[in-house]
């Protein structure tokens, strides 16, 4: 069979389970949600074939042609798309056997599963397309996707609050990308992504010489920025999570968000040195803002959500210290040293992310779930001995988030974008080691509280493990999370960049890199077992700090920024407009601005606007003399 | 060149007859009156779909079904002559589209003198249908007129709030616009020396001896100017909001979905080929009032709280990009341009329908009196979410839209960037408005307005006969979404076959 029929396979499987939820299945909620598990398997037994049996292939098909622009709908299956590939089928799946546990008393339950697949549909699209333009309209499409799964709880004014700001900050990211396309497309004359790589490797187009490249390389990043959650349009990724928590793991942590990842993965030739250098200084920024602001929150789900836009922004540092390193390293062939820097180092991370941060969402999951809905941290407490095997899922999830050397897939990712910036950048080196300490305080913060201790609240007096759907994906996604790190785990066809992520973390530096890795890690680990008791009720980390808590708990004011913003600046200006304009439609400017419109006005009114009627006769008279004279009568 | 009767013939005499006929059906009762106007709705739109199918011109980009008739008109160079082109094919099935969806929509409303009305929307549908069907500049202008009549009838005796107003405003500004354009088209009949009407021959006289300087920028002018007005180019737009919040929803289908595209039609199709140096002269112009109906209008969008006028305001942003792509000059943007008015077109009726639904069980349009309208009707909620995402141009349901916005925001980059930077902020914008009216009126919980309404009214999701309509409308933006290539291909060689845009491609 052509490899291009297993590809529309794979887009098939959710495609015809939405639409058939959307149309058959929307009172049949059990129905709906094997349908929606079955096209999950399927997808990823479909997608296991094509990373494991199939050689890396292009396919397209001419889409749209309309003067010079013409677009094609293809795939794009190399080994970055298999990387992406597997972690999308693999946590996807994962995640729709948890949701039959966790969503099983919903009334809605159709309506979230059949919106899974959508999303699967949409990100699959996205990890496969072989133009910028497919790969923008699947963006779209995800974002579409985590729109409605993030308003799932239709009443609640916050839910569609929030994802209404999910859509709009990406909207305005897809600005900057869209331009980007724009612009991409008269430079190379096309918007197929290897025809452009082709192009800059083969020197036809030479990227450093083109006017405003780094203008090019930026563009593009807005989408990143927007999607991945970068500052300064973060905000909607913790809000994001008023959505079902299944959707949270999925979308919002393991795969969506790490969009922009791999949109900068797949762009990276287009880069120029100063486009790289702000994009790394955005994922650092956006590492350490998230960290400091997830040490100050209560919620579980908003602790996990600073903690991955945090390590958001640590892949987006990894991708820009990698590929200054391959253009340090060969300025002249940057653009096929890519593979073995910016791209290695930022998925290798993405796909330990994925396992880990799942993970820790699910067993959030599983928490709320046998907590009766709370989420709030210091109402917690006591849950070890409860729920055993969440718990120990759970820390193994935390370990290797945290980065605990040797034992964990974090540590070694992590460790490969600190050797990076060890040898490019100092100060971001400094600072990303921070971050690392950062993540140990506020993540060993949460587990102490949560798990230890005492019960705080009846909710969580009452606790008690879930059933199998609930643990089984924990236990899978948790072995992952252990061995992750160790290229050998990995088949063969996702080899090529694990294994060079790998060898960044076991570079020549490796020894101090481990130093102060473990040394941040350490650091974290004694002092928030220090600050914080076991199963604690009140926050004592806020009586010492005080003023500074409070700039963290309220996440630096972007909020409240933004709000301003929209609320005092945005709508008041377009209530002036709005204003002006109803003036002149209740006709004070129709004769001014148009002055022959009033005159005209004047004479028509005489004509025929007393009574609609006589517009008519007038027409055909009109017409008949006209006729008649034309006629020569 | 044959005199045969073509389909094209039928297409638009076959809504014509039906309303005569429904006229008479409406003392055989309402069953009667709806199978004789769906009957007339039908027709048209079966054989606008086989010219879609069967179409395959001559000359690559040339016409098909070309048909010419005496009228008895010749002195002055006037003949009835039909035909469809790569431009006008893809408009003349949308409006047979919209046409049929209006159609059925009216046919079982409660509208008083049902056949009244339906004969209204019938010749208006006659009238659309010409329009695009014309190669005679004189028809061409002749049956917009006949669409436009039934309009302002429509409006003033079916229409809602403020309808006498509404009514006048909208005839007052339509005639000024329709009168302004005429008094283009027949400065280019005069000055052409042609002495036709006729679109091909006007062509070959004006490539042969083109106007002067002065007159092709007077009359460029009067033609941009009078179908701005027509268009709703910003700042003679007012009537476009005020219009359709009082037109009845079949009426606002049928204008904002169809009739309001004859003037963009009117510039692609006739004023920039005849006037190639017309755009030049008046480029700035062009695109500083586009650039106000994108940012100015759309931000006033922002502020309505009324559905309706939202919609209406927002058609009036969605044409700034039509504007935009013709100010581009070059196949892909005025490419971009028709295949974002036949996806407007679809979507905005659509839009149009599914506010009367709503309006059906909220009573009102005012969107601070609903929400939590999913819970008790979601199927209506998703064909909303569907249609507004679709206008805001969201790949997907809108990936007709898309298709268009993207080819004429391509278009931009090349003839000025800085104007793109401009003009995309118009995907945040209509964002905003169009998720803030999602949730609005379908999510959160139920406004105490009408929490009242629903005491005296029980609520219903969307009825099959509300669906059929919707269903037609959607199908079809789908359609055009993932086959492009079915109307782009035809466009492309029109367009190609036409100097003045195909220039731009190869003076690179």
């Amino acid at each position: 069979m052509k490899p291009e029929l297993f590809a529309y396979a794979l887009l098939a499987f959710p495609l015809i389970s939405a639409v058939s939820i959307a149309f058959g299945m929307r009172r049949n909620g059990a129905l709906a949600s094997g349908v929606s598990v079955g096209a999950a398997a399927l997808l990823l037994a479909t997608a296991l074939h094509i990373i494991f049996r199939l050689d890396t292939f292009e396919f397209s098909v001419n889409w749209l042609q309309v003067g010079p622009l013409s677009i094609d709908f293809g795939f794009l299956v190399d080994d970055l798309a298999k990387l992406m590939l597997f972690v999308v089928a693999f946590v996807g799946f994962l995640v729709h056997v948890f949701s039959l546990g966790y969503m099983k008393d919903d009334p809605n339950k159709a309506r979230f599963f059949g919106g899974l697949s959508i999303f699967m549909f949409s990100m699959i699209g996205l990890v496969m397309a072989s133009s910028l333009v497919t790969l923008f309209i699947f963006w779209e499409l995800v974002g579409f996707s985590s729109y409605m799964l993030i308003g799932f709880y239709l009443d609640k004014p916050s839910a569609s609050a929030a994802a209404n700001k999910a859509f709009i900050a990406n909207r305005v990211g897809d600005f900057g990308f869209l331009v980007g396309i724009a612009m991409a497309f008269w430079i190379f004359g096309t918007v197929n992504l290897s025809e452009m790589r082709e192009m800059v490797v083969s020197g036809e187009v030479v990227i450093a010489s083109i006017g405003a490249a780094t203008g090019l390389g930026l563009l593009l990043f807005c989408g990143t920025v927007g999607k991945s959650g970068q500052i300064p349009l973060h905000v909607w990724l913790p809000d994001a999570m008023e959505g079902p928590t299944p959707v949270s793991a999925l979308i919002h942590a393991a795969t969506m968000v790490a969009a922009g990842v791999f949109l900068l993965c797949r762009t990276g030739f287009l880069m120029t040195a100063d486009a790289l250098q702000v994009i790394l200084w955005v994922g650092v920024a956006t590492a350490i803002f998230a960290g400091l602001t997830a040490i100050a929150q209560r919620d579980i789900k908003k602790i996990l959500a600073y903690s991955t836009v945090s390590q958001l922004g640590y892949m987006v540092a990894a991708f820009a210290l990698g590929s200054l390193a391959a253009l340090a390293a060969n300025p002249a062939d940057a653009a096929g040293a890519v593979i073995t820097g910016g791209v290695a180092a930022a998925m290798f991370h993405l796909t330990t992310h994925a396992f880990f941060k799942a993970l820790l969402f699910l067993g959030s999951g599983s928490i709320i779930h046998a907590c009766h809905h709370e989420q709030d941290i210091f109402k917690m407490g006591g849950l070890a001995k409860k729920m055993p095997i969440t718990f120990v899922c759970f820390s193994l999830g935390l370990m290797a988030l945290i980065g605990t050397p040797f034992i964990s897939a974090g540590f070694y990712s992590k460790d490969a974008i600190l050797a990076l910036a060890y040898e490019q950048n100092t100060a971001a080196f400094y600072l990303l080691v921070f971050g690392a300490f950062l993540t140990t305080f506020y993540m060993i913060r949460l587990w102490k509280i949560t798990f230890f201790g005492k019960a705080n609240s009846e909710n969580a007096d009452h606790a008690k493990e879930n059933g199998l759907v609930i643990t089984v994906p924990l236990i899978l996604l948790a072995a992952l999370s252990v061995v992750g790190g160790f290229a050998f785990i990995y088949p063969q066809a996702l080899m090529p960049i694990i294994e060079a992520g790998e060898h960044i973390a076991h570079g020549e530096h490796h020894t101090t890199i481990a130093l102060f890795g473990g040394g941040a890690w350490a650091i974290g680990l004694v002092l928030a077992f220090v600050i914080y008791a076991a199963g604690a009720k009140e926050d004592r980390f806020k009586k010492m700090t005080g003023r500074l808590y409070g700039l963290l708990e309220k996440k630096f004011f972007f909020d409240e920024v933004y709000g301003f913003y929209i609320a005092k600046i945005q709508q008041r200006f377009a209530s002036a407009l709005n204003l002006i304009e109803q003036i002149a439609l209740s006709g004070l400017i129709i004769r001014g601005a148009a002055g022959v419109a009033g005159l005209v006005g004047i004479g028509l009114k005489a004509l025929h606007v007393g009574s609609l009627h006589q517009y008519v006769y007038w027409f055909i008279a009109g017409l008949a003399i006209f006729w008649a004279f034309a006629g020569g009568f | 060149m044959n005199d045969s009767v073509s389909l094209l013939h039928f297409t638009i005499a076959v809504p014509i007859i039906a309303a005569f006929a429904t006229l008479w059906a409406g003392k055989l009762g309402r069953p009667a009156v709806q199978i004789v106007s769906i009957t007339g709705f039908a027709i048209p739109t079966i054989l606008a779909l086989v010219a879609w199918i069967a179409y395959s011109p001559e000359v690559a980009g040339g016409y098909d079904f070309v048909t010419r008739h005496n009228t008895g008109l010749e002195s002055v160079g006037i003949s009835l002559h039909l035909g469809l082109n790569g431009i006008s094919l893809p408009l003349f099935v949308m409006s047979a589209v919209v046409g049929l969806a209006a159609g059925l929509y009216a046919a079982q409303s409660k509208a008083e003198n049902l056949s009244r009305y339906l004969f209204c929307l019938l010749i208006m549908q006659g009238g659309l249908m010409g329009v695009f069907a014309s190669i005679d500049v004189f028809f061409f202008y002749f049956f917009h007129e006949l669409a436009l009549i039934p309009t302002f009838v429509m409006v003033g005796v079916w229409g809602g709030r403020d309808r006498g107003y509404a009514a006048m405003k909208m005839t007052i500004y339509l005639t000024l616009g329709a009168m302004i354009s005429l008094a283009g088209l027949i400065a280019l009949y005069v000055k052409s020396g042609a002495n036709s009407f006729d679109l091909i021959t006007l062509k070959a006289h004006l490539a042969a001896a083109p106007l002067s300087e002065t007159v092709s920028h007077y009359a460029f002018g009067l033609l941009l100017f009078g179908f701005g007005i027509l268009v709703s180019l910003w700042p003679l737009h007012t009537w476009a909001p005020l219009g359709y919040g009082a037109a009845p929803s079949s009426a606002a289908m049928l204008h904002a979905g169809v009739l309001k595209k004859f003037g963009l039609y009117g510039l692609i199709q006739i004023a920039v080929p005849l006037i190639p140096g017309g755009v030049g002269q008046w480029e700035n112009w062009i695109v500083w009032l586009a650039l106000g109906n994108v940012v100015v209008v759309g931000l006033i969008t922002m502020a309505q709280r009324d559905l309706k006028q939202m919609l209406g305001y927002s058609s009036v942003m969605h044409m700034g990009y039509a504007f935009l792509g013709i100010a581009a000059m070059s196949v892909l943007g005025v490419g971009g341009a028709v295949l974002m008015m036949v996806a407007h077109g679809l979507t905005v009726a659509l839009l149009f329908m599914l506010s009367t639904m709503i309006h059906h069980r909220t009573q009102t349009f005012e969107m601070e009196e609903m929400g939590g309208l999913s819970k008790k009707a979601p199927v209506l909620s998703a064909f909303f979410v569907c249609a507004m995402m679709a206008s805001i141009g969201l790949p997907g349901p809108g990936l007709a839209n898309f298709w268009g916005e993207f080819g004429i925001f391509v278009s931009i980059w090349e003839y000025k960037p800085w104007v793109l930077f401009v003009a995309a902020t118009g995907i945040i914008i209509s964002a905003v408005y169009g998720l803030r009216s999602i949730s609005r009126v379908f999510f959160g919980n139920e406004s105490e307005d009408f929490l009242e309404v629903q005491k005296e009214n029980s609520v219903t999701d969307m009825t099959w006969a509300e669906r059929v309509p919707a269903l037609i409308l959607l199908v079809l933006l789908f359609f055009i979404g993932l086959f492009p290539k079915t109307v782009t291909s035809s466009l492309n060689e029109a367009l190609e076959s036409e100097p003045v845009y195909a220039k731009a491609e190869a003076g690179e």
